[in-house]
């Protein structure tokens, strides 16, 4: 099986997140990028257990200046066969579906997976754009996926239950929590990264088609709610909304 | 439990920006290695710990391990822990390629160790260990030996251990009695009594390996009498691991590290306890002191790494704890205010940041004096050598010393609640507690320094580091900020080495015990000295980054650095001062009066 697994490069959940030029640009000053956790945790981790089991190569491929390269690595630590860096800064979905299509589309890949979404914009598109672009079926927010004979087979979850989806390969899936369990690169692996391919190519110049206007905070949460003993639907609904808690 | 107990961004300047490591790749032993794999090292560090250690740290010592019938049960997690670490390659990660290693540098060793142990501290001395005896067999054994032992240590199936100490005999290893005769085989029978053995016996892995000090009968008398053993709980027979006489006496109910058993260890009850000589005999406690050496510095992290988990911890507390109101609101209206806002608090914040982040480059820069002697020749190595010795006792001692300050400085942060069993400040301080003593009481590394270290080589050693310091003064006297800095640090080393004259001229017209009698403070002096300089030459660093231009948290990160740096300068460093005015004191109070003075 040869999977292509493309990651995103995404500022470390502990990073402080501020605007520069008029809300309009992310600051990345300071900031440590790590692999998009859907990305590694799920789609990575479940891509190399099926070649572990079947044989085949995991591929990793982003899109991203040279500063994306030591998170790339990181990939290639886990266990990835090689690597692609498609050299352009990723502005928006649209850019980088359509550079990750342009270099998958005759590379002859059995299964394109990755995450459901990016941790930081959350957008949840590029592998519904890349399938289209490349006439390749699209099954999201799989939970559980098994390949072989050229057919997937794999559990999507959503709220009311689960759904078992088939599909014939090749196929692109995205990838949610279940699917795989995080792994932690090894000594060996970390240093038999350096010595993996990791190969550059140029961008095929894809113009975007949206700007962002302004970047706004969500409302600081206050750190202590006073809830009047007799209200205990305010209680309940606090709980439920905001602490996620029940 | 605390969120964070080690900054990354701290450990990242510090290798980076501070030590610079990416230039060990420039040398042949580390030209494996790079930069960005240097920080997937640290990052999976970081990983492993959060994953496996971090969580079960309070779990570890509520949960004090058992003596069952012929072993000692403990966190049920350990096996998975020693197994992962060996199988992830960590506890050989320091060791060559033959011997299923990867070179890793003694300072990116010393980062991880550091996140260890601020995460776990109990969990993380079960695999220490084991890597450091196990590197003393592939230094000293024979091939039989490394072929036996070394593939199951390194693996984490096997525990490894320093087993020194007998209940009469801690730290005067020269009036042991475990003795190991000769046995006509190859083997020696061992018998003895060995105490506070760390992680002597435990479920957790399938054997474990005691690396034994005893004496041969016949052989000199004292230390110089001393071989090293192999003395496995189980030995390899045949294929199968068959019961060797070591029997589990008891285990001591410590103070802290609870989650680590001490072992109470009888050997050869039934004269059936087999041991093998590594080396050869009579020179084991050189051999050990290999091992001692590094345990030491290991302390000094150690101790480091629980002075940062309490500082992470009381300052998380310190953001989030709203109590009364500024002095300066006088209706005392509006609402109450995190604590963090009074001065006070600064000051047992700054206080702790000041030791977190003064003593990890201390110990960092023994990791890369260590790292310099693996990779340089002649001359050179001897320097590097001179170097790490003389500072050792220092590393050890003061980031021990100011841990028990430093945590308490944390509980004190919190208030009651640091005193109680909710907040994880208590099993800090606890588990720091040990620090001073064991490795080399601070009494014992005082001696080391004085009595040794300061006269080895004509005193050629410690003039060559007086110079390493002389040379960061100078550096940062080209620096107007820094300039009064530096002169201040440049002061107090002169009225140390007046001190040190002092006392090397009573070494040569008095009996030992005079100038040896506070040596203790000497090492107190020494080490505030040392730290001065660490900050002095974290400062260097940070006005050049100042210089260039920083925003945002970068810039807060390196204003907060030259607080910490003034903090230790003009709180700590005038300590030197009350330190030298006793040491120059021709009082002898403790040598003059009698235990009946005492009694």
């Amino acid at each position: 099986m040869k999977i292509l697994v493309p990651i995103s490069v995404v500022p470390d959940t502990t990073s402080k997140i501020a605007f520069t030029d008029g809300d309009t640009k992310f600051n990345e000053d300071g900031i440590q990028w790590i692999v998009n956790p859907y990305d590694e945790w799920y789609a990575l981790v479940r891509a190399l257990e099926i070649t572990e089991k079947d044989g085949g190569t995991v591929t990793v491929i982003s899109v991203g200046d040279a500063t994306a390269e030591p998170v790339i690595r990181k990939a290639l630590a886990l266990g990835a066969t090689d690597a692609v860096r498609v050299d352009t800064k990723p502005t928006e979905s649209y850019v980088v579906a359509k550079e990750l299509a342009n270099y998958a589309k005759d590379k002859g890949f059995d299964l394109i997976l990755l995450g459901k979404e990016t941790i930081s914009y959350n957008g949840s598109e590029v592998g519904g754009m890349m399938a289209e672009f490349l006439g390749f079926p699209f099954i999201s927010l799989a939970s559980k996926l098994d390949a072989n004979g050229g057919v997937a087979t794999l559990d999507r979850s959503t709220e009311t239950g689960t759904e078992v989806v088939e599909v014939k390969l090749p196929a692109v899936i995205s990838a949610a929590k279940g699917m795989a369990e995080q792994r932690i690169p090894n000594m060996r692996g970390i240093m038999a990264a350096r010595t993996k391919p990791l190969t550059v190519v140029p961008a095929s110049g894809v113009q975007g088609k949206t700007s962002t206007v302004k970047f706004g905070l969500p409302a600081a949460k206050s750190s202590l709610k006073l809830v009047d003993p007799e209200n205990m639907d305010e209680l309940v609904r606090l709980l439920h909304e905001e602490a996620k808690s029940i | 439990m605390a969120k964070e107990y080690v900054s990354m961004r701290n450990l990242r300047f510090v290798l980076h920006e501070l030590f610079q490591v990416e230039k060990l790749t420039t040398y042949q032993r580390y030209a494996d290695h790079t930069k960005d794999g240097f920080d997937l090292m640290i990052d999976s560090a970081k990983q492993m710990a959060d994953t496996l250690l971090h969580p079960i740290y309070r779990e570890m010592d509520d949960n004090e391990p058992k003596m069952g019938e012929d072993t000692v049960h403990v966190h049920p997690d350990m096996r998975k822990i020693m197994r992962e670490f060996g199988e992830s390659g960590w506890i050989a990660c320091q060791e060559d390629y033959e011997h299923g290693g990867q070179r890793m540098p003694a300072t990116i060793y010393g980062a991880s160790n550091f996140i260890f142990h601020a995460a776990n501290t109990s969990a993380a001395s079960y695999f220490g260990l084991t890597g450091g005896s196990a590197d003393l067999i592939g230094t000293f054994g024979n091939q039989e030996l490394k072929d036996t032992y070394l593939a199951k240590m390194y693996a984490g199936e096997w525990q490894g251990t320093m087993a020194l100490t007998e209940p009469h005999a801690g730290s005067s290893l020269g009036d042991i009695t475990t003795t190991a005769t000769p046995a006509g085989d190859g083997s020696y029978r061992i018998k003895g009594q060995k105490h506070f053995i760390s992680a002597g016996d435990h479920d957790g892995v399938d054997n474990v390996v005691h690396l034994m000090l005893a004496k041969i009968p016949g052989g000199p008398a004292g230390s110089k009498g001393i071989s090293l053993f192999v003395v496995p709980k189980k030995r390899p027979v045949n294929g199968e691991l068959v019961a060797n006489d070591v029997k589990t006496n008891s285990f001591e109910h410590k103070m802290g590290m609870k989650g680590c058993p001490i072992a109470y260890l009888i050997m050869g009850e039934n004269d059936n306890c087999h041991g093998w000589l590594v080396g050869e005999p009579h020179q084991g406690l050189k051999y050990m002191f290999q091992m001692m050496n590094g345990a030491r510095i290991s302390v000094g992290m150690m101790s480091t790494a629980l002075s940062s988990a309490a500082y992470y911890a009381s300052l998380q507390y310190a953001n989030e704890r709203p109590q009364g109101r500024h002095v300066s609101n006088k209706g005392q209206d509006g609402p109450m205010v995190p604590i963090i806002e009074y001065a006070d608090v600064k000051r047992m914040l700054l206080f702790q940041k000041s030791i977190v982040e003064g003593c990890l480059s201390l110990v960092m820069q023994c990791s890369y004096y260590e790292d310099m002697i693996r990779v340089t020749e002649g001359e050179e190595r001897e320097k590097y050598q001179m170097l790490l010795d003389v500072l050792t006792p220092m590393c050890k001692t003061y980031p021990a010393e100011m841990s028990l300050l430093s945590t308490s400085q944390g509980i004190q942060v919190l208030g009651g609640v640091g005193y109680c069993a909710d907040f994880p400040l208590q099993q800090f301080y606890r588990d720091t507690r040990i620090n001073p003593i064991y490795e080399g009481t601070t009494g014992i590394q005082a001696m080391d320094l004085l009595g040794r270290k300061v006269t080895m080589k004509g005193g050629k050693a410690v003039m060559l580091f007086g110079a390493e310091m002389q040379q960061t003064v100078m550096q940062a006297m080209q620096d107007e900020k820094l300039k009064p800095y530096a002169e201040k640090l440049g002061a107090s080393l002169q009225k140390f080495s007046e001190v040190t004259m002092k006392l090397m001229g009573l070494a040569q017209t008095q009996e030992p015990e005079v100038f040896l009698s506070d040596a203790t403070l000497y090492l107190e002096n020494a080490g505030i000295l040392c730290v001065a300089w660490q900050w002095l030459k974290q400062a260097i660093v940070v006005q050049e980054k100042l210089a260039a231009g920083q925003s945002g948290d970068e810039l807060a990160f390196y204003e907060g650095k030259m607080y910490a740096f003034k903090y230790f300068f003009e709180y700590e460093l005038p300590k030197s001062i009350g330190l030298v005015k006793r040491l120059m004191s021709d009082e002898r109070l403790t040598l003059e009066m009698s235990e009946a003075h005492l009694n």
